[in-house]
C-alpha cells in the first residue's frame, strides 16, 4: 500500500497511484481531522491530488522531494 | 527500427491503399453497406495498429476518422463528397507521418497541430451531421430495446460523449492570471528581457484522463525549467461525499522558459488539452506591500523624474537606492521601487515605462504597466500626462517646436494629446477582465480627472468619480467605458485634430478595437493551436500521383535481394554462352571431337536450366499494371474535380504484368497522359452536350500483353486533336518548316505533340501546358525501349498507345557482321532476314529498295550508317544479307555482310563519353570475352 492508514494518520510513501483516490477520499471523509504524512512521497496521481485540493487536510509532514513540496504547496491553508 | 514498426508501415501503407480505393467506390455507389463495412474495418484495424506504438498524432486523427465511418455507416451521418475530401486528407496526413517513420523513427512536434485540427474538422463534421439529424429525424432510441441495447447503441452513446467533452474543453482556456512573488516575477522579468521566451501554460486534463491512464500531474511536474506553478480546482465540488475521484478537475497552471519545442513534446498526447501563451517582460512587473503610513517625498519623486527626464539615469538609480534605504523594505512603495531599479537596469532605454512607474509614487493607484506597453509601441503619449506639468515627458519633449513656436497649434495639439488620453484609457479598459481590473479602472479615473484638470474642464470631475464608483461596485469598466465613449463623441473628428496638429499622434492607430498587447498574446497559441476560426483547413499536398512509395511495398523482398539475383543469372547467362566458344575450340584447336560434343550435351543442360531460372526470376520480378492503375481513380477523381469535368474512367487489364522496372518507369509518363487527356482532352461537361455527347466523359485505360510487348492505351472520347491546329502551333514554334506544313500527313502531324517544346494550352494551368509533358513521355517511355504513339480524331476523341517490352533485364540480339566487326540488333526490333539478289534491287530516287512479299522495302547500307567507306560484301551467290527492322511502325532493310546467331545478353547502357553516342543503345559481354556494340537502329536511322 502506497497510503498507510492509521489512526489520525495517512502516510504516504513513494509513488501514491490512481487507484488510492477513492480510498483517500473515503478515509478523509471518515476522519475531518485525519492529517497527511507526506516525507516518504515522491509522486501522487493527479486524482490522489484533487482529492487532496478538494478537502485540503493538514498536512503533517511535507515531502522530502523538494519539488513535490512547492506542487503541494497549494494544499497550505 | 524494429520488425514490428517495419511491418506496421508497410501494413498500414497497404490499409491505406485500400482506404482510398474503397472512397473511391463508395463515392460512385454511396449506399453499398459492404463497402463501408469494408472501409470501417480498414481504419478501424489502422487506428488499433498504430496505438501500439508511441505515434499520438497519427492515432488521434484516426481515432476521429474512425467515429466518422462508424456514424457514417449505422447512418447517422450522411455520405457526401466534403466528408470524402476529409477522409482522404486525414490519410494523407497518416501517409505523410508514415514517411516521416519510415525515414526518422518519429514523428515530429510539429504535426500536432495539424493532427488537432484535422481531428477537430472531423469531428466537427461528425458533430454537425449527428446535430442535424437529431434536429430533423430523432432517433427511435427508446422504442428500442432498453434491457439489451445493442451494440451499434452503445458505440453510438460511446461516440456522443466524446463529441461533448471535445466542445467542453476547448471553451474552458481563460487568461493568464497569476500572483507572483516579487523575487519570482523579478526573475521571470529578468529572463524575459534576457531574450528568453516565458510561457504561460494552462493545462485543463479533459474530466476521463484518468481512465486513459495519464497522470495529469506527473506530467505538469515534467515540463522544465518552471519558474511558477499553481494547480487549481475547476469549480468547487458540492458535496464532498459526491466527488467523483475519478472525473479529472484540475487545472494546471505554469510559467516556464522552456521551449515550445520542449513544451510540444511533453503534451504531444494531449494538445488540445493545453493553452499555451507568450508573457511579455512587463506583465510580470507588480508591486505588493503595505500602503499603510505609506508616503513619498514629493520631492523625490521630481528629483528622480527629472533624472530620468535627463537620461541620467545612474543617478535615478542612486536616489532610488538611497530612498530604498530610508524606507521600510515591506511597504507597497518599497515594492515599487525595487522595480524601478531592476527596470532602468535592464531597460535603460524605456523612459517611458520608468517614468510611469515613479509617477505612481504620486497617485498610489495601482498602474497596469500593459496598457503602457501599447501605448508606447504605438507611440501615443504617457497615461498620467497631466500629472506632471513640471516634468515634460519624452513625447513633449520630442516636440518642443509644434507645442511652442505656433500659439493655435499647442490648443490644437494640447486638444488632439487630450483625445488620444481618452482613447488610450478605453483601450486600457478594453482589456478583458484581469485580476487588475479595479486598479485599473482607479488608475483610469486618476487619469481622466488630471487630463480634465490639466485642460480647465473641472466640472466633468465629478461625473468621473461617480462613474468610477459604479464601476468599482459592480466590478466592471461599463460605466467608465460609457463615460469615455461620450466624451469621445464631443471632440471634433479626429482628422480635424490632426490636420491643425502636425504632430505625430497616430490616433488611428489605436482605436478602441484595436487589439491591446494582452490580447495579441492571447491570439498567439490560437493560431498555434489552431482554435483560429479562419477556414485554413490543412491540405497535405500528397496526391495519388505524387506516391511512388507504394510500388515497392507490395514486393515483400528486398527488392535489392532479388536484383542481385537477376545480376547474378545475367552473369550465368553471359557464362553460359562462352560453352559453345569452348566447344569449338576443343574441335579446331585440340582436335578432340567428341570432348566438344560432351560439351555441347552439358551446354544443352545448363542453357536449359539456366533459361528456367531466368524466368521465374522474371515471373517474380512481374507485377500487375494495377500497381500504377490504381493510383488513377484518386487522381482522375481530383483533377477532373478541380476542372469541373465529369469524368467515368474505365480500367481494363489491370492483371496484365512486366517487369518492374517497366511498370515503374510507365508511372510518370502515364501520369502525365492520363493528366493531359483530362486537361486538354475531355471538354466540360456543357461543351460536351452542345456538341451532343455524354455529359460524362469516359477514359479508358487499358493494358493488354501483345507477343513479348505490354501495350497500353488512353482512350477518351474528347475532343480530339485538330492536326492543322498542330500544323500551325508547330510551325509558330519554329518545330517544322514550311514544306513539312504542307507535306505531313494528319497522323503524323497529331503525333508532333511529342516533339520538345510543344504545347498547345493557351494557359499554363498547374496541370499541364508547360510544353514538356509529351516530350517528356516519349523519352521516358523510348528510355526503356518503348515506343508511343498517338492517334486521334476531331470531335471524336484521341487514343494514345505505349508498347513497352515485358522485361529489360536480358535482351534477345542478332549478332550480324559488317565490314568485319560484329553488331548486335535487339530481336524485338527484327521482322526478318532475307538474302536479296543483286538483281531484286531497284533504285527509286537514288534510294536501294526492294519488294518484299509486295511491299516496297527501302534498303539502307549499314556501313553507309556508320560511316564506313565498304561496300556491303554480298555472298557467294549475289546476296546481300538484308535484316528487315520495324522503326517506327515502318519496315526497314538494313543490308549487312552476314548474319551470325542470335544471344541472350545482359544490355549494359553506354556511359561517360561513350553514353552520349547515338546509334547504340548500349554494349554487352560476349561468351568468348568480346564486346558486343548494340545498334539501336530506330536512331540510326
Amino acid at each position: 500500500m502506497a497510503i498507510e492508514y492509521k489512526k489520525s494518520l495517512a502516510v504516504f510513501t513513494e509513488f501514491v497511484g490512481v487507484e488510492e483516490a477513492e480510498n483517500l477520499l473515503q478515509w478523509l471523509l471518515k476522519n475531518p481531522k485525519g492529517k497527511i504524512n507526506l516525507a516518504a512521497c515522491e509522486h501522487i496521481h493527479a486524482a490522489n491530488l484533487q482529492v487532496l485540493m478538494a478537502i485540503k487536510p493538514q498536512v503533517a509532514a511535507w515531502p522530502a522531494d523538494e519539488d513535490l513540496h512547492r506542487w503541494l504547496a497549494v494544499l497550505e491553508k | 527500427m524494429n520488425a514490428l514498426l517495419e511491418q506496421f508501415l508497410s501494413e498500414s501503407r497497404d490499409f491505406l491503399q485500400g482506404i482510398g480505393e474503397k472512397l473511391m467506390q463508395l463515392e460512385s455507389d454511396p449506399e453499398s453497406i459492404p463497402l463501408m463495412t469494408e472501409l470501417f474495418r480498414f481504419v478501424h484495424t489502422l487506428k488499433g495498429n498504430s496505438g501500439l506504438f508511441d505515434f499520438p498524432e497519427m492515432t488521434r486523427v484516426l481515432h476521429a476518422s474512425e467515429d466518422l465511418m462508424d456514424a457514417v455507416r449505422h447512418g447517422r451521418v450522411s455520405y457526401s463528397q466534403d466528408l470524402t475530401d476529409q477522409l482522404l486528407d486525414a490519410m494523407d496526413f497518416v501517409g505523410i507521418l508514415m514517411d516521416e517513420i519510415e525515414t526518422t523513427g518519429r514523428i515530429g512536434n510539429s504535426h500536432a497541430a495539424n493532427s488537432v485540427e484535422l481531428t477537430k474538422s472531423l469531428r466537427e463534421l461528425l458533430a454537425a451531421a449527428s446535430t442535424e439529424s437529431e434536429a430533423h429525424a430523432p432517433t427511435p432510441q427508446g422504442i428500442s430495446d432498453i434491457d439489451h441495447p445493442s451494440v451499434d447503441q452503445v458505440l453510438e452513446e460511446f461516440a456522443a460523449v466524446e463529441i461533448d467533452y471535445v466542445d467542453d474543453t476547448v471553451a474552458s482556456f481563460g487568461e493568464p492570471a497569476f500572483e507572483l512573488d516579487e523575487a519570482v516575477a523579478m526573475a521571470l522579468y529578468r529572463h524575459a528581457i534576457g531574450g528568453d521566451r516565458v510561457f504561460w501554460v494552462e493545462y485543463i486534463p479533459e474530466p476521463e484522463c484518468f481512465f486513459k491512464g495519464e497522470d495529469p500531474f506527473y506530467l505538469s511536474r515534467q515540463v522544465p525549467a518552471v519558474l511558477w506553478h499553481h494547480s487549481v480546482l475547476q469549480k468547487n465540488i458540492p458535496t464532498l461525499s459526491e466527488m467523483d475521484v475519478y472525473s479529472s478537475q484540475l487545472i494546471f497552471q505554469l510559467l516556464t522558459i522552456a521551449t515550445q519545442d520542449e513544451l510540444d513534446d511533453i503534451f504531444r498526447y494531449v494538445p488540445d488539452q493545453i493553452q499555451r501563451i507568450e508573457i511579455p517582460a512587463l506583465a510580470f512587473v507588480a508591486f505588493s506591500g503595505s500602503e499603510h503610513d505609506d508616503t513619498v517625498d514629493d520631492e523625490f519623486i521630481t528629483r528622480t523624474l527629472g533624472f530620468i527626464h535627463d537620461g541620467n539615469l545612474e543617478r535615478a538609480s542612486h536616489s532610488i537606492r538611497t530612498m530604498l534605504e530610508l524606507s521600510a523594505p515591506e511597504l507597497w512603495s518599497s515594492s515599487l521601487l525595487r522595480w524601478a531599479q531592476l527596470i532602468i537596469e535592464l531597460e535603460p532605454d524605456n523612459a517611458l515605462i520608468q517614468c510611469a512607474l515613479i509617477n505612481q509614487l504620486r497617485t498610489h493607484e495601482p498602474l497596469d504597466l500593459m496598457s503602457l506597453v501599447d501605448q508606447n509601441s504605438s507611440k501615443s503619449i504617457a497615461v498620467d500626462d497631466s500629472h506632471l506639468p513640471e516634468v515634460s515627458l519624452p513625447h513633449e519633449h520630442d516636440e518642443p517646436d509644434a507645442l511652442n513656436s505656433d500659439a493655435s497649434h499647442t490648443d490644437a495639439a494640447l486638444m488632439a494629446s487630450f483625445y488620444v488620453v481618452l482613447n488610450a484609457q478605453k483601450n486600457v479598459l478594453s482589456v478583458p477582465a484581469s485580476p487588475w481590473l479595479a486598479g485599473r479602472m482607479k488608475s483610469v479615473a486618476t487619469t481622466l480627472i488630471a487630463t480634465y484638470r490639466a485642460t480647465h474642464q473641472e466640472e466633468a470631475i465629478e461625473d468621473i468619480e461617480q462613474a468610477l464608483q459604479e464601476a468599482l461596485a459592480g466590478n466592471t469598466s461599463q460605466p467608465l467605458l460609457v463615460w469615455i465613449d461620450k466624451a469621445l463623441d464631443n471632440a471634433p473628428a479626429i482628422s480635424d485634430i490632426q490636420d491643425a496638429a502636425p504632430i505625430e499622434v497616430p490616433v488611428e492607430q489605436s482605436p478602441p478595437e484595436v487589439p491591446v498587447a494582452t490580447e495579441e498574446v492571447t491570439q498567439d497559441p490560437s493560431s498555434k493551436f489552431g482554435r483560429r476560426v479562419e477556414d485554413t483547413s490543412p491540405h497535405f499536398g500528397r496526391r495519388a500521383e505524387d506516391t511512388n512509395t507504394m510500388v515497392s511495398k507490395t514486393l515483400k523482398v528486398d527488392q535489392e535481394k532479388i536484383d542481385r539475383l537477376m545480376n547474378l543469372i545475367g552473369e550465368m547467362v553471359v557464362a553460359k554462352n562462352a560453352l559453345p566458344y569452348l566447344a569449338n575450340r576443343a574441335e579446331t584447336v585440340f582436335g578432340v571431337r567428341d570432348l566438344s560434343r560432351e560439351i555441347k550435351a552439358q551446354y544443352a543442360v545448363i542453357n536449359r536450366v539456366a533459361e528456367e531460372m531466368q524466368d521465374t526470376i522474371m515471373q517474380v520480378r512481374m507485377m500487375p499494371v494495377s500497381f500504377i492503375f490504381q493510383r488513377f481513380p484518386r487522381m482522375v477523381r481530383d483533377i477532373s474535380r478541380k476542372l469541373g469535368k465529369e469524368v467515368e474512367l474505365v480500367l481494363e487489364g489491370e492483371s496484365t504484368e512486366a517487369d518492374k522496372n517497366i511498370i515503374e518507369a510507365l508511372s510518370d509518363p502515364l501520369i502525365h497522359i492520363v493528366r493531359n487527356s483530362l486537361d486538354h482532352g475531355l471538354e466540360s461537361p456543357d461543351v460536351r452536350v452542345a456538341a451532343g455527347k455524354n455529359a460524362t466523359g469516359k477514359l479508358l485505360i487499358r493494358a493488354t500483353q501483345e507477343s513479348d510487348r505490354v501495350l497500353i492505351e488512353i482512350i477518351d472520347d474528347g475532343r480530339g486533336i485538330n492536326p492543322n491546329v498542330i500544323k500551325q502551333k508547330a510551325y509558330e514554334k519554329g518545330l517544322i518548316d514550311e514544306s513539312a506544313l504542307e507535306r505531313l500527313s494528319d497522323e503524323e502531324a497529331v503525333n508532333l505533340v511529342f516533339a520538345a517544346g510543344f504545347s498547345t494550352a493557351e494557359v499554363i494551368s498547374d496541370l499541364s501546358g508547360r510544353g514538356v509533358g509529351m516530350d517528356v513521355v516519349r523519352s521516358a517511355v523510348e528510355r526503356i525501349n518503348g515506343t508511343v504513339g498517338i492517334e486521334s480524331e476531331v470531335g471524336k476523341g484521341t487514343r494514345l498507345y505505349l508498347s513497352l517490352p515485358l522485361s529489360m533485364a536480358v535482351t534477345n540480339v542478332m549478332i550480324i557482321e559488317s565490314n568485319e566487326q560484329i553488331f548486335g540488333v535487339p530481336m524485338d526490333m527484327v521482322v526478318e532476314t532475307v538474302r536479296v539478289p543483286r538483281a531484286q534491287l531497284s533504285s527509286i530516287k537514288q534510294k536501294q529498295t526492294t519488294v518484299l512479299r509486295g511491299r516496297i522495302v527501302p534498303l539502307l547500307s549499314l556501313n553507309e550508317l556508320l560511316a564506313l567507306p565498304q561496300e556491303q560484301v554480298p555472298n557467294e551467290d549475289d546476296e546481300f544479307a538484308t535484316l528487315v527492322v520495324r522503326v517506327h511502325g515502318e519496315h526497314v532493310g538494313i543490308v549487312v555482310d552476314d548474319f551470325r546467331e542470335t544471344v541472350d545478353i545482359i544490355l549494359k547502357p553506354m556511359s561517360g563519353i561513350l553514353g552520349g553516342l547515338g546509334g547504340f543503345s548500349g554494349a554487352a559481354l560476349l561468351g568468348d570475352g568480346s564486346v558486343l556494340m548494340v545498334l539501336n537502329p530506330r536512331e540510326l536511322i
